[in-house]
């Protein structure tokens, strides 16, 4: 039933290669968690939540989707608003609310809202090229979201939700000399940020990641730590629930930001390249839909989606072996946490909807 | 200019989407394809260094200390054994909350406010330290307590600490020694690897001569972590092998009666059996209880003066004229020479004089002795008689028959730092002295005064020559090694053999027996009960020199600290000796008022007493 065209999922191999993926994810969060059954049986019980919103997303017709963007859109900034005023509390920063006994990082599905709100803004006059109001508007639109979340306060997520709207803008067809002026934009605002904007704590999250051993107790930990636990791995590498570096609790934030770190110290570079083979799957069935997609929105949202999510893969991957700055992005489909896995099924659910148009 | 989307660019919009998500998807798979190389380069090309790395991480190599040896009497009565020593540490580093852990310490176990004080003054002073100590000496109930709460803290921790025990305390301190911990001059000599984790280090007596033996094989443990530091498990264990225990030849009790009647002097008494050398018992006084406060605190220079030199290890440090207590050795030395008829009388008056010299040599008595033979001369310590042997034997003979008895090197005793005393000879004092040797310094050799200085070990070992008849035993503490007789050894006995008959030998012995028992010897006093048979001759050494025009001392108003040594030596019982005995109480007076009855003392109760009991 879920296979039929109509209604369910409309990309078979997309499909299964998500579950295999999303199954991959929970196994390796049961190691993660050092067997801690309990956090797997949550995370499966969210995993089946998003799986039918995926579902029901997928059922739902792509024009009436982009009809609903801008109160999606709205909604979504509504409740930034109260997670900075309701928010609970967390390592110093205020980034969820409690809905329905779930606890939502709205951050995190701003990573599809956005594009999707910039993908109906885009498209309202497709006959329009991108002129310097609507350029302007777009990152009104950007910006306007990410004022919040950087108060919050999360850098790290503000920079990706940046990147989002980015991609999307850029897929969206802006001029190249208005690129030309917001590359030279940021040349001049990036020194500003840095002194006046970034946290002391931020500041050395970065200045540690250029030179990890400066600060290895502190803030260097876990870049060091990380890059062990995926160097020891090895070709093959410990196998599952031996891994030293993560059993033995030397990986902070296994289940979350680290999970690829207890994957490639357990798996090895064999595992990796296996994991890597099923999100080119993933990755070449969503490239095929986006040069599927009929419509101007249908086409910038699954552009933007699919190069997001080989983004977070990237970014997350490069925080594990110390070339990024940990700055909290999850892995999509292995991380712990519901907020990332509701974003990325709700993509997936686009993604099937748009595939239905074709 | 209006461009409309559809009609102009409708298909240009397409190729400029198609294009932008090319160029897009081109820098991901570049920047993947990056990813790749580097997590090749992570796991495969540096696989071994991150292995290393993972196990250094996790793998902990710890060292255990081997059990020291325990150290017994002859009848396998300890004397120094190890203690469990169990304390509350804090790791500073590890622990989340050192007043919680605090608060949960002192709702187990009783902890005082001075503690808690202590605690945070030791977290100030030793910051560079892990762990602190919050509570030491616990009880087992206390351990078992803070063990029952320590997995709720990070950092918390027990820890067992071995203690070294001294049951006899200050009465048998001389002869062990004592263990300290190990410091920089201990470092510059030992094995590190070894020593690792070890706490002390044997730093005198046997527990520095047998460190090697006490100490015993250090083992080792490969234990895994996890990040807070806590031991999963073994990985891999290597047992250490304790210390060898050592039997002395000390008779415990013996040595605590000897202890107990030198207490309220200083000096030295050494009890040894003749036959095989076992010394029996060893005392030196001034003492000090070794179990603690010395070897952790140690004494500083103003107590030691105080003290009287407590850690100053007389019997075989203390350096005294041996005085009347050689007169049997040149006596013997005479006969050997055929100098004298040991039974003609000859007149000893006050003083000796040497031709062509106005110098006075006096007797201790001021009318002199008299007409006096070798028995009598012995028994009345008459020294004018020993002025006229010393004076016809000359330095470089007596020097090289005392070499025989050992004096001027060491006895040999399984003992750290034994000295070697002073044998005056013409050589000794030209080089350090710096002048010539002359008749004078033979004259007064001859009743051991002058350069001559000697051990009271070495005054035992010399007596137990005596007491064979020329047969050398080794001293010895380690009741079993056997301590072989080396060449040097077996040339004196055989010189002894060849140059002695045993005639000679009983002429000195008996004079001896007479000091003893003979209504005028010297120590006739000194011992009521004369069942066992005892031979003996005191010594009184001047500590300072009367000038030559006063012929009268004024023995009531000299110091303390001026007044003579009394010195004696003894064996007994004379035909079968069992057992020799050297005695040096320092600045009390007379050797037949002091030394000589607790020396007796000591023969009587061990032959009495003690010998019965085996």
């Amino acid at each position: 039933m879920i296979l039929n065209k109509n209604i369910g999922v409309t990309d078979k191999l997309l499909f299964l290669t998500i579950i295999i993926v999303s199954l991959l994810g929970l196994t390796i969060l049961y190691s993660a968690t050092n067997e801690n059954l309990d956090v797997v049986i949550r995370q499966g019980t969210r995993l089946i939540f998003c799986f039918f919103l995926m579902l029901f997303i997928s059922s739902l017709d792509i024009n009436r989707l982009k009809i609903i963007s801008p109160y999606v859109y709205v909604i979504s900034i509504f409740l930034l608003i109260i997670t900075l005023f309701w928010g609970h509390d967390s390592k110093g920063a205020t980034r969820w609310i409690m809905i329905f006994g779930f606890s939502l990082q709205v951050s995190e599905i701003l990573k599809v809202i956005l594009p999707m709100m910039l993908a109906w803004f885009l498209s309202l006059s497709e006959d329009k090229e991108i002129d310097f109001t609507k350029l302007v508007i777009s990152f009104l639109i950007i910006f306007l979201p990410i004022s919040f979340v950087i108060k919050q306060p999360d850098l790290g997520t503000s920079l990706i939700i940046l990147l989002c709207g980015i991609i999307s803008i850029f897929l969206g067809g802006i001029k190249r000399t208005h690129i030309m002026y917001i590359f030279g934009l940021f040349l001049v605002v990036a020194p500003l940020m840095w002194k006046f904007l970034l946290l002391p704590y931020q500041k050395k999250r970065i200045l540690t990641l250029i030179d990890p051993s400066s600060d290895p107790l502190g803030s260097g930990y876990h870049i060091i730590q990380s890059k062990i636990a995926v160097g020891s791995g090895g070709f093959f590498g410990k196998g599952f629930l031996n891994g030293t570096q993560s059993q033995l609790e030397f990986l902070p934030e296994r289940g979350t930001d680290f999970i690829f770190a207890v994957f490639a110290e357990e798996f090895g570079f064999f595992g990796i390249m296996i994991l890597f083979l099923l999100y080119l799957i993933i990755i070449l069935r969503c490239i095929h839909i986006t040069h599927k997609a009929k419509n101007y929105f249908s086409k910038i949202l699954a552009g933007s989606i699919t190069c997001i999510f080989v983004l977070l893969i990237i970014t997350n991957v490069s925080m594990a072996i110390g070339l990024l700055p940990v700055v909290g992005v999850t892995l999509p489909l292995l991380s712990l946490g519901g907020s990332s896995l509701l974003s990325i099924f709700f993509a997936f659910g686009i993604m099937f909807s748009i595939n239905r148009r074709v | 200019m209006k461009r409309s989307f559809l009609d102009f660019s409708r298909i240009n919009a397409e190729k400029l989407f198609q294009n932008r998500f090319n160029i897009l998807i081109s820098i991901l798979v570049i920047l993947s394809l990056f990813l790749i190389i580097r997590l090749y380069f992570l796991q495969v090309v540096s696989f071994n260094h991150f292995d290393t790395l993972s196990k250094t991480n996790r793998i902990k190599y710890i060292s255990t200390p081997p059990r020291r040896g325990i150290i017994y009497d002859r009848n396998n009565i300890v004397l120094a054994d190890n203690a469990s020593l169990y304390s509350i540490e804090i790791n500073i580093k590890e622990a989340k909350n050192i007043k919680n852990i605090i608060e949960a310490v002192k709702k187990e176990i009783a902890l005082s406010q001075k503690e808690i004080n202590n605690f945070h003054k030791k977290r100030v002073k030793y910051s560079h330290y892990n762990s602190i100590i919050l509570k030491s000496n616990l009880s087992e109930e206390e351990v078992a307590k803070i063990l029952s709460i320590r997995y709720k803290f990070d950092g918390l921790d027990v820890t067992a600490s071995l203690l070294r025990k001294y049951p006899f305390k200050e009465v048998t301190h001389h002869i062990l020694g004592h263990v300290g911990y190990i410091d920089k001059k201990d470092l510059k000599s030992l094995d590190k690897k070894k020593y690792r984790n070890t706490q002390y280090i044997g730093k005198t007596g046997v527990e520095k001569f047998y460190e090697n033996e006490l100490y015993g094989k250090p083992g080792y443990k490969h234990v895994e972590i996890n990040a807070r530091g806590r031991q999963l498990r073994d990985l891999d264990i290597g047992y250490a092998e304790a210390g060898v225990d050592i039997h002395l030849t000390i008779d415990i009790e013996l040595q605590k009666f000897m202890h107990q009647n030198l207490l309220e002097f200083s000096g030295s008494s050494i009890a040894m059996n003749p036959k095989n050398g076992e010394i029996l018992g060893m005392v030196s006084l001034p003492s000090v209880d070794p179990n603690e406060r010395l070897w952790k605190y140690g004494y500083d220079q103003a107590e030691i003066k105080k003290l009287k030199s407590p850690l100053f290890n007389r019997s075989i440090n203390g350096l005294y004229s041996p005085g009347s207590t050689i007169k049997p050795l040149v006596a013997l030395n005479s006969i050997k020479n055929n100098l004298i008829d040991p039974y003609q009388e000859i007149y000893a008056g006050p003083y000796f004089q040497l031709p062509d010299s106005p110098r006075r040599f006096r007797d201790w008595k001021p009318e002199g002795h008299g007409m006096v033979d070798l028995n009598k001369a012995i028994v009345q310590s008459c020294d004018v008689y020993f002025y006229n042997l010393a004076n016809n034997l000359g330095i470089k003979n007596m020097s090289s028959f005392f070499k025989n008895f050992s004096f001027g090197s060491k006895t040999g005793i399984d003992m750290p730092f034994e000295s070697s005393g002073v044998l005056p000879s013409d050589e000794w004092k030209k080089k350090n002295v710096g002048y010539k040797w002359t008749d004078g310094d033979t004259v007064i050799t001859g009743i051991g005064q002058g350069y001559f200085l000697a051990t009271p070990l070495q005054l035992a070992y010399a007596t137990s020559i005596i007491a064979n008849r020329g047969l050398i035993s080794i001293p010895k503490l380690n009741k079993d090694i056997q301590k072989e007789k080396n060449k040097k050894i077996l040339e004196k006995e055989e010189f002894f053999k060849n140059n002695l008959k045993p005639e000679d030998w009983e002429i000195i012995t008996n004079a001896m027996f007479d000091v003893v028992n003979k209504q005028n010897g010297t120590a006739f006093w000194s011992i009521r009960d004369k069942k066992n048979k005892i031979a003996g001759k005191t010594g009184t050494v001047q500590v300072y020199s009367l000038s030559q025009e006063t012929d009268e001392r004024d023995d009531e108003n000299i110091p303390d600290h001026l007044k003579d040594h009394s010195l004696y030596v003894a064996f007994a019982p004379i035909d079968e000796p069992q057992i020799v005995i050297a005695t040096v109480v320092e600045n009390v007076g007379s050797g037949s008022k002091f030394a000589a009855p607790i020396s007796n003392k000591i023969i009587n109760y061990y032959l009495n007493k003690v010998k019965e009991r085996y």
